[in-house]
């Protein structure tokens, strides 16, 4: 809050205990604009509330549906008065906040959602920035369910480039994969949404995506079927970053290709644009029972989502980063899946490119994927 | 007509410039990924990543085998009972006479590898000393290093591993190394892993596709 060079406009509530002895002055600093301190702070929150709706809709309270929009007489007094109605309601919220009469816990309320809601781009952020964005969540979650969670902002390493490698030989077509990244990353329940899929191919059909079935039933492996995984291939060169316009995702430094879910306007032309189905869109509010909650969470990874975003796999930037296996890695009983760096000389992925005989898939176009195939 | 020659010599520099400065612009550095992985691995120094807290919890033990040397876990202290040598203090074929003073043991364990022609169990374990496994030319074999059987047949699936493509990492990506060892997936007395039902349908995909 202190600090003078912040890349957007702050609100400062002073919601700190503090302020709660100079009980004459609100606690409002002169950012704010539109408090009214004087006046509002006799009147309690529902009075408010009444009196803003009375100002509002007046006499039109009895009509309902279109009526209300349609049979309207405006002139150009009641057209004032609306005005002026509105911007008393947001201006309630601001004083509402700065009220004495409110608790601390609605100020502080008001105060990070006010600094959420006008945050900048995370790709923009200083270290302090991003700190202050993840302990405000912390905060608010801890505030609306009275749970703790961690949240880490952990920058890319230098000298790590993530990538891994996919065994087709291996994969059995199992599934664990796809349950633990379900349970790892928070994916909403409602929607079953994944970021895996394995797609159940016919023996001698090739790569065949479209006669194969990545939703099977049955005893696997099946008979003459070979399974093949794809999620977000983390591409270098990644067209979904390209097309997106406001900039809400982007390729990190090391590889991850990561979603600011706070600044993605939810045009999924990321979506449209991703040659292999890596990106998944929330059509409906995420949720997720409280007891199945990953607690352990990062900024760009499976923090919890609202509706209208885009996700996808991040290689589950809260356990990469800090030297876990993803958690398709670490659950898959045949050990198809190989990650690591791919700077290290002598890591296993290495390894895997330099010995086995690897391919990606749509390589010619040149989207440089960081996901590559091999058999045994 | 001077200012025109001029004008026309200008736009044509500034020109060149552009060319010139868009060829070196970073996202054409290098015509892959592969090449970039090269020239940027080249001078590699390490990171402070490590696997550290996430490999604590398995007692494991160094090997190396050719240019690779990692971890795997140790094995003796996971065996029900070891020492053989504690039950098995006679030899076999007199124990298997006298049915009613000594104790039934591994009556569980059925051989389902390879075949009778191939395998049976003096094919890995020794008849004379219980504690060690042994190789095809009677070699001692510790308990701890049981991939050392493994190999003896399994070579392909041998040199994978100790790679790194074959088998599983414990935990952590990140160095020091630590890799499970053959029987921490496969039951030497069966290897074949079952088929099973996948651990997931998603009714909602189901749906969607009608």
């Amino acid at each position: 809050m202190s600090d003078n060079n912040k890349k957007w406009f702050s609100l400062n509530l002073n919601f700190s205990k503090k302020q709660k002895s100079e009980s004459d002055s609100c606690g409002c600093g002169k950012t704010a604009g539109g408090c009214n301190s004087g006046e509002n702070n006799d009147l309690n929150q529902d009075d408010f509330i009444e009196a803003a709706v009375n100002a509002s809709i007046g006499e039109e309270r009895r009509k309902d549906g279109f009526e209300q929009v349609f049979d309207v007489k405006m002139d150009r007094r009641s057209a004032f008065k609306k005005l002026t109605a509105s911007l008393m309601i947001g201006a309630g919220a601001v004083s509402t906040s700065c009220s004495m009469i409110a608790g601390e816990e609605t100020k502080e309320k008001a105060q990070i959602d006010w600094e959420e809601q006008f945050k900048g781009n995370y790709k923009l952020m200083t270290d302090e920035e991003k700190q202050g964005t993840v302990d405000r969540l912390v905060r608010s979650y801890q505030m609306r369910t009275g749970k703790n969670i961690s949240m880490s902002s952990k920058n890319a390493e230098e000298d790590v480039l993530f990538g891994y490698a996919f065994n087709i030989s291996k994969c059995q077509g199992y599934m664990d994969c796809v349950n633990a990244c379900v349970e790892e990353n928070n994916q909403d329940r409602n929607s079953e949404m994944q970021y895996i899929r394995i797609h159940e191919m016919k023996d001698g059909k090739g790569f065949n995506f479209n006669e194969s079935d990545d939703n099977y039933y049955h005893e696997v492996p099946a008979e003459g079927h070979f399974y093949m995984g794809t999620q977000c291939f983390h591409c270098d060169n990644p067209p979904c970053v390209e097309v997106c316009p406001v900039q809400a995702t982007w390729r990190e430094e090391d590889g991850l290709v990561v979603v600011d879910y706070d600044w993605c306007v939810g045009c999924r032309y990321c979506m449209a644009a991703c040659p292999y189905d890596g990106r998944r869109f929330n059509w409906s509010k995420p949720e997720v029972p409280e007891t199945e909650v990953n607690k352990n969470q990062h900024y760009l990874g499976n923090r919890m989502r609202k509706k209208g975003v885009m996700e996808k796999c991040t290689f589950c930037v809260q356990r990469s980063r800090s030297g876990q296996n993803p958690a398709c890695v670490e659950a898959c009983p045949t050990g198809a899946r190989i990650f690591g760096n791919l700077l290290d000389p002598e890591s296993t992925i290495r390894w895997v490119l330099e010995n086995k005989k690897v391919f990606r898939l749509k390589e010619d176009l040149g989207t440089e994927p960081k996901f590559w195939y091999f058999m045994d | 007509m001077n200012k025109y020659i001029l004008l026309r010599k200008w736009s044509g520099l500034v020109f060149c410039i552009i060319i010139m400065s868009s060829c070196g612009h970073k996202k054409d550095e290098y015509h892959s990924i592969n090449d970039k992985i090269e020239a940027e691995s080249k001078d590699y120094q390490g990171t402070s990543i490590t696997s550290d807290g996430y490999i604590d919890h398995v007692k494991t033990i160094e090997i190396t085998e050719g240019n690779h040397t990692f971890l795997i876990p140790e094995r003796k202290s996971q065996l029900q009972s070891y020492s053989c040598m504690e039950c098995h203090t006679k030899p076999l074929t007199e124990m298997q006479k006298n049915n009613k003073s000594y104790k039934k043991a591994h009556w569980n364990i059925s051989l389902n590898h390879a075949n009778e022609n191939t395998m049976n169990c003096i094919s890995c374990h020794s008849g004379k000393n219980m504690d060690n496994l042994h190789s095809l030319t009677g070699k001692q074999i510790d308990f701890n290093n049981s991939y050392v059987v493994c190999s003896q047949c399994h070579t392909k699936q041998f040199d994978d591993w100790k790679g790194g493509a074959h088998g599983k990492r414990i935990g952590s990506w990140a160095p020091p190394r630590a890799s499970l060892t053959c029987v921490n997936c496969h039951d030497p007395h069966k290897p074949h892993i079952a088929s099973k039902w996948p651990a997931r349908f998603n009714t909602e995909k189901v749906k969607e596709r009608k």
